[in-house]
């Protein structure tokens, strides 16, 4: 009887602390939900309003105040208008802007591919005298703020055009050769730890059967480490794509990337806010889909290098 | 197979087009600048540059004695600097582990959870700052807009000019910067056997016990790589302040900005080399203690 009564009391004790463990559970479950919308809602609000910015009219925007109720800024366009998009390029010439962002960001990608995998290629492959002099100075070139050398390289520049009369400023060619450089040594250090994956038998069998060592390179190791060059192209075309301080000094009219001519809707007379916006967008859209297109690549890719590092 | 010497030799030959690349973007301008800074170099001598007068450590001085409004300013650039690096650093660390803490957990949608917080990651900075800059305008941004609504304030505040730029900046800043430290700590907490957790548990280690026990001393490995790098990159700073304030940076000016508009505003190149060699030796310094103390860490572990 004793025995009973305690074995059910058990059972009862055991079947409350069931119940607070499954509110409990239930109580946690709600916290995580909530806590998952604040962050997306704290990491999606600024697109949100970029989105609707770029619906608004400019006459919505710049009467917009704050103070007062009927006119403060709101989520939802007044007006919903697509004129931004259609005028993007009458005040700024945008368009010309994305094809010398496209132009010259290609070309970077195209470079940067083919200096760096064959840089890597010997820092993978190869033991000689100072290798690891090698590779301290590519990584070390990470190190410097762009600030410490667009000085110089400025007037490196300048000087080039005076006695050789080659001109590198405002030039197709000479914004490349920038950006080819700053993609290098993060793009090298990727792909000597991809081709390090990649079995030296592969290429020394490609030797064995007749191939010179820059055929292994282009027939057999290429191929093989396709998505490690794909993944540093990435890299490489957005770093180009992105890219503010050198472009705001090097750049004339005829170069000028997207980054800095999109602060041209902005001047001291005019705020040209909706049109900005909506430029915005169209700029990220290359950005954005490469990204999506290679995620699980770069996301690997740098996570390996800062967890490796 | 191959003649060692051979191999050598070709190896040579694959580096040399990076070399040559980073030896005229990189080393060659930062020895260069290195020499410039001790020219009074401006743009009357720029054209016949080898004939600036040579002014030794002048440009030094200037900086460092304290009786020029130029190197009060670059002082108070470096000042900046830190104290930006000193919030957004923490606060994007901190947010960033807590939220890696919740991706860590299973729910439904998480995968699109964890590719939607990369968004401020991968947004370009213009982009990025444009949006917050027009977010901060006094009469028509969004953070006048609630913080009138909420009461907090009663006048619509300035928030790009004068004081409140700074804290303008930081606060942009670690929106765009914390979905890489998450994604970082992310990467390391899946790193974590799940038997350590399951130990513990069984030990009757409460959440938190096991948060300082475990999860903390396992991340620290991650932890010191992403400050050594968010150390690097915060003296890299120069896009949100130039971006967001619209290019008049005035009182929040740090070492990027400042050097650019002494050299390029005010074309004192000679000046402007000798603020960014100080800035590197800074860098420097800064590297070599954080690298000494991480090595000694991993000694005593």
């Amino acid at each position: 009887m004793k025995a009973e009564m305690q074995q059910s009391s058990r059972f009862t004790l055991n079947e409350i602390s069931r119940k607070k463990l499954f509110t409990k559970e239930v109580v946690l479950r709600i916290l995580l939900y909530l806590g998952v919308f604040l962050v997306l809602v704290i990491v999606l609000a600024p697109y949100l309003w970029m989105v609707s910015g770029s619906f608004k009219t400019s006459l919505e925007i710049q009467a917009a105040d704050v103070t007062r109720p009927d006119l403060e800024p709101r989520w939802i366009p007044r007006t919903f208008t697509l004129e931004n998009y259609a005028k993007i390029n009458k005040t700024v010439p945008m368009l010309d802007y994305f094809r010398n962002s496209i132009i010259i960001s290609l070309g970077t990608m195209f470079f940067s591919i083919i200096i760096s995998i064959t840089a890597a290629y010997a820092l993978s492959r190869y033991n000689f005298k100072g290798k690891t002099a090698v590779t301290l100075g590519v990584a070390s070139t990470q190190l410097f703020p762009g600030i410490a050398f667009l000085i110089p390289y400025f007037i490196l520049f300048t000087l080039i055009n005076r006695y050789f009369g080659i001109q590198l400023r405002n030039t197709y060619p000479g914004m490349i050769l920038t950006y080819t450089t700053f993609a290098i040594p993060f793009s090298i250090l990727m792909l000597r730890n991809f081709l390090d994956t990649v079995p030296r038998e592969i290429d020394e069998q490609a030797q064995i059967d007749g191939c010179s060592p820059l055929g292994a390179l282009f027939r057999v190791i290429i191929p093989l480490s396709a998505p490690g060059i794909v993944a540093v192209g990435i890299y490489s075309f957005i770093m180009a794509w992105n890219e503010v301080l050198f472009a705001s000094i090097l750049t004339g009219r005829a170069t000028k990337t997207v980054a800095v001519g999109i602060l041209e809707y902005i001047t001291q007379q005019q705020s040209r806010w909706s049109q900005m916006m909506a430029a915005c967008i169209i700029i990220s859209i290359p950005v954005l889909l490469l990204f999506t297109f290679m995620q699980r690549y770069i996301v690997e890719g740098i996570v390996s290098g800062a967890t490796k590092g | 197979m191959l003649s060692k010497a051979k191999g050598t030799r070709r190896a040579y030959w694959f580096i040399l087009p990076a070399a040559l690349c980073m030896l005229f973007v990189h080393f060659i301008p930062i020895i260069w600048g290195a020499y410039i800074s001790l020219l009074d170099l401006d743009v009357y001598t720029l054209t016949q540059w080898t004939s600036a007068p040579f002014v030794k450590l002048g440009n030094y001085i200037k900086l460092f004695s304290g009786k020029f409004a130029v190197g009060q300013r670059f002082l108070r650039s470096v000042y900046n600097v830190f104290v930006y690096g000193l919030v957004t650093i923490p606060v994007g660390y901190i947010i960033g582990l807590l939220v890696a803490l919740l991706l860590n957990r299973n729910f439904v949608g998480r995968t699109f959870v964890r590719g939607i917080i990369l968004l401020p990651y991968i947004t370009p900075d213009s982009v990025a700052y444009n949006v917050w800059r027009f977010i901060f305008q006094a009469r028509i941004g969004l953070v006048n807009k609630y913080l009138l609504k909420f009461g907090l304030i009663q006048e619509p505040l300035v928030w790009l000019v004068g004081k409140r730029a700074l804290t303008a900046v930081i606060i942009a800043s670690i929106w765009k910067g914390w979905p890489f430290a998450c994604l970082i700590l992310l990467a390391g907490l899946q790193g974590i056997p799940a038997e350590l957790y399951e130990a513990a548990k069984i030990d009757g280690a409460s959440v938190w016990q096991q948060f300082k026990m475990i999860t903390l001393p396992m991340l620290a490995p991650v932890t010191k790589t992403l400050l050594l790098l968010n150390v690097i990159w915060n003296f890299h700073a120069y896009n949100q302040f130039y971006i967001l304030l619209g290019g008049s940076v005035g009182e929040a000016h740090v070492p990027s900005t400042f050097i650019m508009q002494e050299a390029f505003t005010n074309l004192h190149y000679g000046m402007g080399s000798a603020m960014s060699v100080v800035l590197m030796i800074l860098i420097v310094i800064l590297i070599a203690i954080l690298l000494r103390s991480k090595r000694r860490a991993s000694y005593e572990s």
